[in-house]
């Protein structure tokens, strides 16, 4: 694998709907003002180097994020990224198992699927539940089911009666997310392939089998930028050198984001 | 008056489903691709059970006017038990059932918390500490070192702690009134 460093200034913003980007103003002085975005991941810019044939890379870099709050969250933090080509998600969550090993995380890992998790701790058919349906049951628990779109709806039932119980597990992944909560990773049927890694109920990682078309990847945005339009938030353009650099394709791919400052302190290293 | 999540921090009391709540434990928790929550433990105020709620980051609660006061105790009829703000001089009493574990270690004069709700009291909180009278207990004989659990011992408030061999009736001890454990002689 190589070791990769992308630039950190960009000149869009993120599209992700609930992450908000640190936007900088440079060459004011030069009377060239512009605005540029501090990245929130080195993603973009990663699968621009994919997708011009880098093959497994990786980078440890100093991630931005604004309007972060709570006490494992913060506007900046350290960031570990890797794209494997040719593996699955599956194989992907073995490769950072070993990682875990080689830093001393010897306990036997749980592998989930959403719909598993959700089975396992509650009654609910997540994946076959309508929007109408969970809010039905947010409303018995007495909790507010204002959201308009059904992944928000199924976070909040996670977080509620999900997250707490993945407390006393020392090494989780959950995997195959419904395809609402895809983000950019590859949709099958009614399911993303997409997982997260739970290290005592805290989240450290995100992953998914990556998206290979430019015109997915233009899709998944447009429709990030809708809602965020809808919820009033800044930011209303798209990346369009990223999609142009990758109208070629990006090979198969899985990929990972971990929160080294979150993987420290659950390791207590 | 209202309080946001934003706001939201251990000890504050909130109304939840008509019942004046304290917060116990609040945490912010964000999925990675999801907006903020606040996972927040409460105790409720009037039944003592604790609770756990979810509210998206941005909610806002009532708060719940709720006081914490140091009075004294005066006295019991039996039926209601009255308390005095050394303060104001105002008086408030309380039945059995909202007495708690005050019942166990309160004795005249005694200074203790009172929770008022909408001025009203609602629970009793003694001191951490309190000292009492021993009015019955075995004699611990001399040489008994049979098991190291001690004996137990009525004290003048009617409760019942597990006291050491050597204590006897008449003795002044200190209860830790959180644990109703002897905490040494007095």
């Amino acid at each position: 694998m190589t070791e990769v460093v992308t630039p950190t200034l960009l000149n869009a913003p993120t599209t992700d709907v609930y992450i908000d980007s640190i936007e900088v103003s440079v060459n004011q002085a030069l009377s060239k003002s512009s605005q540029l975005y501090l990245h929130t991941s080195p993603e973009l810019e990663m699968k621009r180097l994919l997708s011009k044939g880098s093959g497994d890379i990786f980078q440890i870099c100093q991630v931005f994020r604004d309007n972060e709050q709570g006490r494992i969250n913060s506007n900046e933090f350290t960031m570990l990224e890797f794209y494997r080509v040719d593996f699955t998600m599956h194989q992907l969550m073995d490769e950072i198992a070993e990682l875990l090993a080689a830093l001393g995380k010897n306990e036997p890992i749980k592998k989930m699927s959403y719909a598993e998790v959700f089975f396992e701790y509650s009654d609910i058919d997540i994946l076959n539940s309508d929007i109408n349906e969970l809010k039905t049951i947010l409303n018995s628990l007495d909790l507010n089911s204002d959201d308009e779109w059904i992944e928000d709806i199924q976070m909040h039932l996670f977080v509620h009666l999900i997250e707490p119980k993945l407390k006393e597990i020392p090494l989780c992944f959950i995997y195959d997310f419904p395809k609402d909560q895809a983000a950019l990773a590859e949709i099958h049927g009614p399911v993303a392939h997409r997982f997260e890694m739970y290290i005592n109920g805290t989240e450290i990682a995100n992953g998914y089998q990556e998206i290979q078309s430019a015109q997915e990847y233009r899709d998944r945005f447009n429709e990030e930028l809708n809602k965020r339009k809808v919820l009033s938030k800044p930011f209303e353009f798209l990346d369009h050198s990223f999609l142009k650099d990758l109208e070629g394709g990006l090979p198969y791919c899985s990929g990972v984001a971990i929160g080294i400052e979150r993987l420290y302190s659950s390791l207590s290293l | 008056m209202n309080y946001s999540t934003s706001q939201f921090k251990n000890g504050l009391k909130l109304m939840l489903d008509g019942n004046p709540c304290s917060i116990v434990n609040n945490e912010i928790v964000k999925p990675g691709k999801g907006q903020a929550f606040n996972r927040v433990k409460f105790k409720d105020l009037i039944t003592g059970k604790t609770l756990e709620k979810t509210f998206k980051s941005g909610e806002s609660l009532e708060a719940a006017d709720v006081m914490e006061l140091e009075m004294q105790y005066l006295y019991s009829d039996g039926e209601k038990w009255h308390f005095m703000d050394p303060v104001s001089f105002e008086q408030f009493d309380l039945g059995k059932e909202s007495m708690g574990t005050a019942l166990s270690y309160l004795v005249e004069q005694d200074k203790c918390i009172v929770t008022l709700w909408n001025n009203n009291p609602i629970s009793v909180t003694p001191p951490n500490h309190v000292i009492l009278e021993v009015t019955d207990t075995d004699p611990g004989l001399k040489g008994d070192t049979a098991g190291t659990g001690g004996k137990p011992a009525t004290l003048n408030t009617g409760v019942v702690v597990q006291v050491p061999l050597f204590v006897s009736i008449g003795d002044k001890v200190k209860v830790d009134t959180r644990t109703n454990e002897y905490s040494g002689r007095a």
